[in-house]
């Protein structure tokens, strides 16, 4: 059984100790890089710890003041997701979406105990977040933190994702659908967030009750406590124990917490149109609006840190991006640039969905009936380009009274919000590339994607690369005229908007005259 | 547009996708009022000429009527007047399986209530569930009540009740009845012999996507043998040998005599006698069913592939010591598209069939 899994779970496991691996790694580095002397660090110290917005976020490092401190601060945003996302998808992976697809049932008709196949992907998820931790340790020893507190600080981390990776599994136990194991283990993750966050700022015993705390309170550069990485490891084996007493006694295929039942009629909204088309994009879309409004929230309320911590130290507005002008006009661009990505994203991903309708054969029923393609495709592109000026505008305005709150002044609400429409057109171009290839050739349906990571390669890394302008241009974004550092570039604006309309429009048209259903 | 019109009607249609035919100069004439069977095996480009007829898909060549309109011009408004259910379905993951049937509802040309009503209990389906906790029957159901429901001339079904339990089956059997009593006219994809024989008044016969033939079961049965079970008191005189009679074997059990054979249908009266004189013990006299006209017209080595795995499969459901006993000793003159093919086919799938 230990086999089976592991080979349902090599490939994702490979992937999820690399891409951590890696981005613990590189946030060392370039942090090792950027405060190489113990003048800048003790400079950074002060920046993060005046005041308590980056407290919340990253959470309150004891020992601040050393390379490790500096580090475990930089990477606390980072490693308070993606640690317990290792341990929810090694939890849910094996067992309940294995149990859904019906492929638990083939194997338990084998020699095999009911208990066995949890048991194996906690055997698994351990091993992997092990392997993980590993890396970790090697990663920050080698940089040149102290041994000691890498073992440590590995260690807090790993025993993070390994509670987590126990609530998933009992999860999957109590729940009918993978799906829902992933929707409660991120809402105990989001409160575990705010707890935590509650607790660093009020500096109370508040922290103690997140798990995200534990990690914390284990102060690998600061005290050691290694006793605190007693809490999570039994936590973990408690919830793991309980999946598994529950897996070996309840009937393969039943869950205790089942949806309950939903209406038996459709309400009148639901069923035009454009109320089925709103209802089919609402999850995705409330997601990037999420992500939108987490990072212009984010990014608004640090602006006066930032603007203190760049007085002190020019290097670190390079490493932001920032590269002339106001510098608080340079930290709205740059995060205004980031939103555009998130908001071309959407477009894509959004539209992605009309081919899971179609190659799923939702569509063909859907044409069946009075509806002709062309009123459709309308509604869906009514609905995603509502979407997308929905979440432009709501996290332009969240970042314009984020930054509003931080700097104490309300002056630069109109130009941020206006700077975030600016990109509606670069958004758009994508949106129209995106609904080209769905209306020609719906296989093809991966250029899209890669028009999106050109555009956010060259969005993100174009000018620091120093890439030649032609290139450059490549990028609808780069015609925006980076709004608020430049001014809007009306004209171009204009262009890129007709480029876009010329796009939906050949979208439009190819659909119109093409087989229905194509994969 | 008179009565006599078809609602549906096909001349030579071809569709290729890259350089596979799917469709290969098919023909087809669903009449009014009529419930039509549509037969074929997997690939036969059964659910290619659906599309087609829903203005889904453009023919690469040929004509394609519905309600004597051209479907990939005129589509939403010919819609109006049927309702669809599709081979694989696929719903909503997140909406309940009435907010599906209302959704399905609205695009159809309109609803009875009262039926819609009534089709949920005959099917037993529970419309407050998600369509994600629904097993494939229930699914299934969802499309069949809503396309039921729907005040529609034409029921257009593909496949319809795959992952229906026998008991559903028949429920879909008698609702199928009704709603012809109605008027209403119906095109059943199927390659479920049972249950075309059951409901169908005409049938069509396709392969690799042409028609193969076409007409009512009477006129389909008109080329082939009923079979007889017979157990007589003694040996009948001269069985064996006599005009129209075929694939004789008997044997002595229990001191009677069990003989069974296919019989030319001018002869049977003849034959008949003969028994009669022998004691007639017991008797069955078996018309052919669907699946040995089926096996009939797939028996051609050419349609190696699909073509007799999936006739021998079904050939195993009830019939098939008919199918494979009635296969060689059969009319030549048979409808099949590929006479020099058809002698060596069956008997390739005669051994598949036991």
């Amino acid at each position: 059984m230990l086999r089976i899994v592991a080979r349902i779970q090599r490939r994702s496991a490979l992937v999820w100790v690399a891409v951590l691996g890696a981005s613990l790694i590189g946030t060392a580095a370039s942090i090792a890089a950027l405060y190489d002397t113990p003048a800048k660090i003790q400079t950074y110290a002060t920046a993060v710890t005046t005041g308590n917005a980056l407290v919340a976020i990253n959470g309150k490092v004891e020992g601040i003041d050393s390379l490790g401190g500096v580090i475990q601060d930089e990477f606390g945003f980072l490693a308070a997701f993606l640690l317990p996302l290792l341990g929810i998808s090694l939890g849910a992976r094996a067992t309940r979406r294995e149990e859904e697809s019906g492929r638990l049932e083939l194997l338990l008709a084998g020699r095999i105990a009911r208990h066995e196949p949890t048991l194996a992907a906690l055997l698994v998820a351990t091993a992997t977040i092990c392997a993980t931790a590993a890396v970790f340790a090697v990663g920050l020893a080698v940089t040149g933190v102290p041994v000691v507190g890498s073992v440590l600080y590995a260690l807090s981390l790993g025993a993070l994702a390994f509670t987590f990776a126990g609530l998933a599994a009992l999860l999957a136990q109590l729940t009918l659908h993978a799906r829902s194991v992933y929707t409660w283990s991120l809402i105990v993750l989001a409160a575990s967030y705010v707890v935590r966050g509650v607790g660093d700022v009020t500096q109370t015993w508040v922290t103690w009750l997140s798990p995200l705390g534990w990690a914390e309170k284990a102060a690998p550069f600061g005290d050691q406590r290694w006793w605190a990485l007693a809490i999570p490891v039994a936590i973990g084996l408690g919830l793991g124990g309980a999946a598994l007493r529950l897996a070996s006694r309840r009937d393969v295929g039943s869950a205790l917490l089942r949806g309950g039942a939903g209406p038996a009629r459709a309400s009148a909204r639901l069923r035009s149109p454009i109320g089925l088309a709103v209802s089919i994009h609402r999850p995705a879309t409330l997601g990037w609006l999420a992500g939108g409004i987490l990072l212009t929230g984010m990014m608004g309320a640090l602006t006066q840190q930032l603007l203190d911590a760049v007085a002190g130290n020019p290097a670190l507005s390079e490493a932001v991006g920032i590269v002339a002008g106001r510098p608080m006009d340079g930290f709205v661009a740059a995060t205004q640039l980031y939103l555009a990505i998130i908001a071309a994203g959407y477009v894509v991903q959004a539209i992605g969905t009309l081919r899971a309708e179609e190659a799923e054969g939702r569509l063909e029923m859907r044409l069946s009936g009075t509806l002709s393609r062309s009123r459709w495709l309308a509604a869906h592109a009514l609905v995603v380009l509502g979407g997308l000026v929905t979440i432009v505008v709501c996290s332009s305005l969240v970042l314009g009274l984020a930054t509003a709150l931080s700097v104490g002044d309300t002056a630069e609400l109109g130009p941020i919000v206006s700077s975030g429409l600016a990109y509606l057109p670069a958004e758009l171009v994508l949106a129209g590339l995106a609904l080209a290839i769905y209306g020609l050739r719906p296989r093809l349906f991966g250029l899209a994607w890669a028009g999106y990571a050109v555009m956010t390669f060259i969005a993100f890394l174009g000018p620091s690369l120093k890439l030649h302008q032609w290139v450059l241009n490549l990028s609808p974004t780069t015609h925006v005229g980076n709004p608020p550092v430049g001014a809007i570039e009306t004209g171009a604006l204009i262009v890129t908007a007709a480029i876009a309309v010329i796009l939906v429009a050949v979208g439009f048209a190819a659909f119109q005259r093409r087989g229905v259903p194509q994969g | 547009m008179t009565d006599t019109a078809p609602i549906v009607r096909t001349e030579g249609l071809t569709k290729l996708f890259g350089t596979v035919r799917a469709l290969d100069g098919l023909d087809l004439i669903v009449r009014p009022g009529e419930v039509h069977g549509f037969l074929g095996p997997n690939g036969a480009g059964k659910s290619t000429t659906i599309r087609v007829l829903l203005g889904l898909m453009k023919a690469t060549s040929g004509r394609a009527e519905l309600f004597g309109a051209d479907p990939w011009h005129d589509a939403p408004r010919l819609h109006s007047r049927l309702a669809y259910v599709a081979g694989d379905v696929a719903l909503w993951p997140g909406l309940t399986g009435g907010q599906c049937l209302d959704i399905l509802g609205a695009t159809h040309g309109g609803v009875d209530e009262r039926r819609r009503a009534d089709l949920i209990e005959r099917f037993e389906l529970d419309p407050t569930k998600r369509v994600r906790d629904y097993s494939k029957g229930n699914r299934q159901k969802v499309a069949l009540i809503a396309a039921l429901a729907a005040d529609a001339e034409l029921l257009v079904l593909d496949e319809p009740t795959s992952g229906l339990d026998p008991l559903m089956e028949q429920a879909f059997q008698r609702c199928i009845r009704d709603r012809r009593d109605d008027g209403v006219t119906v095109l059943l994809s199927s390659h479920i012999m049972g249950e075309v024989e059951a409901l169908a008044d005409r049938v069509s016969i396709i392969r690799r996507g042409r028609t193969v033939t076409s007409g009512t079961l009477a006129e389909l049965r008109r080329h082939t043998r009923p079979t007889v079970h017979a157990v007589t008191a003694l040996e009948p005189a001269g069985l064996a040998g006599a005009e129209g009679v075929a694939q004789h074997q008997s044997q002595r059990q229990d001191g009677h005599v069990d003989s069974r054979f296919t019989v030319d249908p001018d002869h049977l009266d003849a034959i008949l006698g003969r028994l009669h004189t022998a004691g007639i013990h017991t008797l069955t006299v078996t018309p052919p069913s669907l699946d040995e006209l089926f096996l009939r017209n797939y028996g051609d080595p050419l349609g190696s592939g699909a073509a007799p795995g999936a006739a021998s499969s079904d050939a195993r459901g009830d019939a098939s010591g008919n199918a494979a006993g009635d296969a060689s000793g059969r009319a030549p003159e048979g409808a099949s598209g590929d006479p020099s093919g058809d002698v060596p086919g069956d008997e390739s799938l005669a051994e598949a069939a036991r």
